[in-house]
């Protein structure tokens, strides 16, 4: 079985796996007293938040060791993961403002944490534009990479947003240094959630990563 | 559902509605570049 063949089974279960965080989160999770079933989006917008800064962290990673070692593979694993970061950002960019409109009375405001979080998604659209204008595949892996490694730093200033800047977005209640302020169903299906997004991560680069080797292959044909 | 809980069900619904559709749009873009010869 391919690479890209692997992928898609992987996605296909974390789909499935989703399918069982939707019927945990409607029907199993208590509704928030002050949010309402709005506060719902919650474990859907969250894990995604998380994986897209797991992705560009891992983008920079590679990133960083693609400079001192030059493997195309480590090239070809960032390219692949900033996509998926990508989707997942656009997915936080999305679920954001639904959540925003009910509880915050406004769909946007330009804060440090949703500006640094559109900059991010814009630097990641940018991080592909890239890619594909540099046709000499050395140099488009060595100026990528560093693009890469700026979006770590965004990413480092994304999450520390919240406390530098007054803003109308909560701080974190998981992943903060106190104990996490959510009761334990909330918590049980906030981490199910963050596990499926992990999963769909994986399935998504390896297919994507795939696609990269594939196109590689043709290219060193020609 | 107790009273003064807010009525926002319509918010939730069109978000859970908006990641599938995403999720399931790249992956067909996925497929569909992987499938291209």
């Amino acid at each position: 079985m391919s690479l890209a063949q692997k992928g898609r089974r992987v996605v296909l279960a974390g789909l499935v796996l989703l399918g069982g965080v939707y019927v945990r989160a409607l029907a199993f999770t208590p509704v928030e007293r002050f949010q309402g079933p709005a506060q719902k989006i919650f474990y859907l917008h969250v894990p995604a938040a998380v994986t897209t800064e797991l992705a560009v962290i891992l983008v920079g990673l590679a990133s960083v060791f693609f400079l001192f070692l030059k493997d195309p593979r480590l090239d070809r694993f960032a390219e692949a993961s900033a996509e998926v970061g990508t989707v997942f950002a656009a997915i936080v960019l999305t679920t954001g403002p639904i959540w925003g409109k009910p509880i915050w009375g406004t769909w946007w405001t330009w804060d440090a944490r949703l500006t640094s979080t559109l900059f991010l998604f814009f630097l990641l659209i940018g991080y592909h534009v890239l890619r594909g204008a540099v046709t000499d595949a050395g140099l488009r892996a060595r100026y990528a990479a560093v693009l890469g490694i700026c979006a770590v730093v965004l990413v480092g200033f994304i999450h520390m947003s919240v406390y530098l800047f007054p803003t109308l977005h909560p701080q974190p209640i998981v992943l903060r240094p106190a104990k996490p302020g959510v009761p334990p169903e909330m918590l049980v299906t906030l981490l199910l959630s963050f596990g499926v997004f992990l999963v769909l991560y994986v399935g998504f680069v390896m297919q994507r990563y795939a696609i990269a080797q594939q196109r590689e292959g043709a290219a060193s044909d020609v | 559902m107790s009273e003064g809980v807010p009525q926002n069900a319509g918010y939730l619904v069109a978000a859970y509605i908006v990641v599938p559709v995403i999720l399931l749009a790249y992956a067909a873009s996925l497929y569909r570049r992987s499938t291209r010869s």
